[in-house]
């Protein structure tokens, strides 16, 4: 089940929120895993038990990974005691276990598609693991509300991938009131808005032109449509994220944003602290920091970004593209890295032109989005020959690019306000007003006819 | 008071789905659900009801009824239910398609038509019309290649596969083009599609022929129609509309073009487009074809490979040629032209 589907907006949420108010206190928590277990199974019931199996071998290896941890502080003796050594290969055992059900998997075995959510919920099983492990967080002894913890469905599907940390108090004790439903329902209705009236019409002029062949577009008409890609696997993933954010509000939880105006970054490397950010946050502070970060000099800098961008890559999937895709950020973190080096402060634009750096950016993301989404090789090539003139159209419009334009144009606008902070600001200033809850209220029912009329779509996020 | 306040957005929320799934959308939203809801409790009714009366049966017909008990599980009603009840739930049953697919308007009534028995009895008719075909086909039709001049007394009427023609088969300037997406024989010609110059209401297909002329009609559509009523009752709507499309251009020849294929692929995904219930269609649209000024072209040969359907390279979604193919296409018809 998806959150913008009529099936959830209209039958599991209002029934679950019932149940869960009138469920005492200290049984929220298993209503809410066995609600986010029926919610699994309505999508993927195949790999309903992989989950259940994956929650409990965890559950168990979190236990015996915190085991000893208590010695820490101890003198240095029995930190290098056997016991220690044990936990290591059982994390080591633990680590490659989970990475390798989920490479298995994004190699294609079992159908040819992916258990739905197998990369987050791993990734977020694995966080809570190492932070046992390291003795950062407390090993957690019930498994309901560990089972709680990886799989309530608000994060199951798409992330955000949630540390324990961030959540572990709202587990044992969390406030369910009509302030936080409502509240909750309003940040909801935001991301199913940018899902359902700016991402799935937005992917209209994709389809259209993965219809019409990569061979036979305008090279306006290319960038045109990229720059609508870009848009619309931002609104499909950041609507996502802001509606899981506003079921965690809803149910008490405050689950960790994923998207700070990514577009309006002035760089790559600033993109990416902007873009999925509990995804990068993972590797930030499970592989990049603990290889050395950058504090180890310039050459082991660049070679510990390049493990993270080539896992990265490998997360999004096995084919060649997402490498290609992988390693034109990498290139181009580096060179901005060396840049800034160069030039130390001498370089930083002043006045008008500050506008350089977004709309280098502006050039670079939409072309590598393009290496993202097309995952046909020779596709790819042909596309960006189109994009830049180099391959020869066949069969071309010439006029296309303004029709799109014509069709599409109110929504580009729409999209691009959508980009900039002030759509925040405004949410912010005017959630409480009368009006405000009106246009809220306005736009959900709106986006549930929408859905109603064209029937629902699936998210982009989920083939991942 | 405090409570109404407090809760105030939620209630105005409520209120708002109700008017809303009153008035636009008539509660159809839960007549799935309710439906199922309806299924489940029969089901439990009737085990309890067969339950109640094994206990007051004897010895002996207890395991016929027990069995019984088991059929009425799955799906089929049994025989040793009490007979009262298997008729409310068989009327129900009927009326199930009706309630569920009422929310597309344009598939319910054709549904019905399907469940109804008279299909049988339209066989006949189609059989005959196609006897008498079969003796008009004895004069050979005289098709000669021509150039794209050929076409600038042409109207090409259609769904997507059209609009793609009129934007990638480089003849805008010289046809006419009454394309839309998703366009049905049945809505052809109430369809508002038809742009005019210096105005920004678009016109009928109807209001555009009766104020235009034409020599050569071209007409391309059907795949939209697939989920909807039976080949007989497709190939009535289409033979109706081809005989209005010549009423209203008594100087015209028309080419009924059969259906594309879609990809082999796109046909096993398993809903209603399936290049089986394609290939029906087209025999049943071949028998229109008179040959004397209707007549029927068949594109597929040229752009499907040994699956049986459109060659995958030539398409992205299974349904639609890339600009690049349309080519094929546009260069059969020119070598299927009828001069007269």
């Amino acid at each position: 089940m998806i959150f913008s589907s009529i099936e959830f907006l209209l039958c599991f949420l209002p029934l679950f929120l019932l149940l869960y108010g009138i469920t005492p206190k200290n049984m929220k928590n298993g209503i809410l895993f066995c609600a986010s277990l029926i919610f699994y199974a309505f999508g993927e019931p195949d790999y309903l038990l992989l989950l259940l199996v994956s929650v409990v071998v965890n559950y168990f290896l979190g236990l015996h990974l915190a085991r000893g941890a208590r010695l820490k502080g101890k003198d240095k003796r029995q930190k290098k005691s056997k016991s220690d050594r044990k936990r290591k290969n059982l994390l080591a055992a633990a680590v490659l276990g989970n990475i390798g059900v989920l490479a298995l998997f994004k190699c294609g075995i079992g159908k040819g598609e992916l258990p739905i959510g197998i990369s987050f919920y791993t990734f977020q099983i694995l966080s809570y693991l190492i932070d046992v492990y390291r003795g950062e967080e407390r090993k957690e002894t019930s498994f309901v509300r560990f089972a709680t913890y990886i799989t309530m469905f608000p994060q199951l599907l798409s992330g955000p991938i949630v540390n324990y940390g961030e959540v572990r108090e709202a587990l044992y004790e969390r406030e369910f009131s009509a302030k936080n439903i409502q509240d909750g329902l309003k940040i909801f209705t935001v991301g199913l808005v940018f899902k359902v009236l700016l991402a799935d019409r937005l992917g209209l002029l994709w389809r259209e032109v993965q219809v019409t062949g990569f061979e036979s577009i305008s090279t306006p008409l290319a960038w045109i449509a990229a720059f609508a890609y870009s848009l619309k696997l931002y609104f499909d993933f950041y609507g996502y994220s802001v509606m899981a954010v506003g079921l965690g509000r809803m149910l008490g939880f405050s689950l960790p944003e994923n998207f700070k105006n990514p577009y309006m970054a002035g760089s790559v490397r600033e993109f990416y602290r902007r873009w999925h950010i509990t995804l990068g946050r993972w590797f930030c502070r499970y592989v990049y920091i603990p290889l050395g970060g950058s504090r180890k000099g310039g050459l082991r800098t660049v070679l510990n970004l390049l493990c993270v961008w080539l896992l990265t890559s490998l997360w999004h999937g096995g084919s060649l593209n997402f490498l290609i895709w992988g390693m034109m950020l990498w290139a181009l973190i580096v060179m901005e890295r060396f840049m800034a080096r160069l030039s130390g402060e001498r370089l930083v634009p002043q006045g008008a032109f500050k506008i350089l750096p977004h709309l280098y950016l502006w050039f670079v993301i939409p072309v590598s989005w393009m290496c993202f989404a097309i995952t046909d090789l020779s596709q790819l090539g042909i596309y960006l020959g189109r994009m830049f003139g180099v391959v020869e159209g066949i069969q071309v419009n010439s006029g296309d690019w303004e029709k799109a334009l014509a069709n599409y144009g109110v929504l580009f606008a729409a999209g691009c306000i959508a980009c900039t902070p002030a759509l925040q600001k405004l949410f912010r200033k005017w959630k409480d007003s009368v009006w405000g809850m009106l246009l809220l209220i306005v736009l959900f029912w709106i986006c549930v006819w929408r859905l109603r009329v064209e029937g629902q779509n699936p998210f982009m996020y989920l083939n991942f | 008071m405090k409570w109404l306040k407090k809760w105030s957005y939620m209630l105005l929320w409520v209120m708002a789905g109700v008017i809303y799934l009153s008035v636009v959308d008539d509660w159809q939203v839960y007549a799935k659900p309710k439906e199922q809801i309806k299924i489940w409790y029969e089901n439990i009714v009737r085990n309890m009801e067969n339950l109640r009366m094994d206990d007051f049966t004897e010895q002996a017909g207890t395991a016929t009824y027990a069995e019984g008990t088991e059929m009425t599980a799955g799906a089929e009603p049994d025989g040793s239910m009490p007979a009262v009840g298997e008729i409310v739930s068989a009327g129900e049953e009927s009326v199930a398609p009706g309630v569920s697919t009422s929310g597309n308007d344009a598939d319910s009534p054709e549904d019905a038509a399907q469940s109804e028995p008279p299909a049988a009895g339209n066989m006949q008719p189609s059989d005959i019309s196609s006897a008498q075909n079969v003796e008009k086909t004895d004069d050979e039709v005289i098709y000669q290649t021509v150039e794209d001049d050929y076409f600038a007394d042409a109207v090409f009427i259609g769904d997507s596969r059209t609009v793609g023609m009129y934007e990638y088969g480089g003849l805008e300037e010289t046809a006419d083009f009454f394309a839309s997406t998703g366009l049905t024989i049945y809505k052809l010609f109430d369809a508002e599609i038809v742009p005019v110059e210096g105005q920004k209401k678009k016109i009928t297909v109807e209001q555009a022929l009766t104020e235009n002329s034409y020599r050569k009609i071209y007409l391309m559509i059907g795949i939209n129609e697939m989920g909807t009523g039976t080949v007989e009752s497709f190939a009535d709507a289409y033979r109706a509309a081809v005989d209005h499309l010549l009423e209203l251009q008594p100087d015209a020849i028309l080419y009924i073009q059969g259906i594309m294929k879609v990809t082999a692929q796109r046909s096993g995904q398993g809903d209603y487009i399936n290049n089986e219930g394609i290939e029906e269609r087209n025999e049943a649209l071949k028998q229109i074809a008179d040959n004397d000024r209707i007549f029927y072209l068949d594109v597929n040969p040229q752009i499907c490979d040994e699956s049986g359907g459109m060659t995958p390279s030539y398409t992205f979604d299974g349904v639609h040629l890339k600009a690049q193919y349309i080519d094929i296409w546009k260069t059969f018809l020119k070598e299927r032209a009828v001069v007269k």
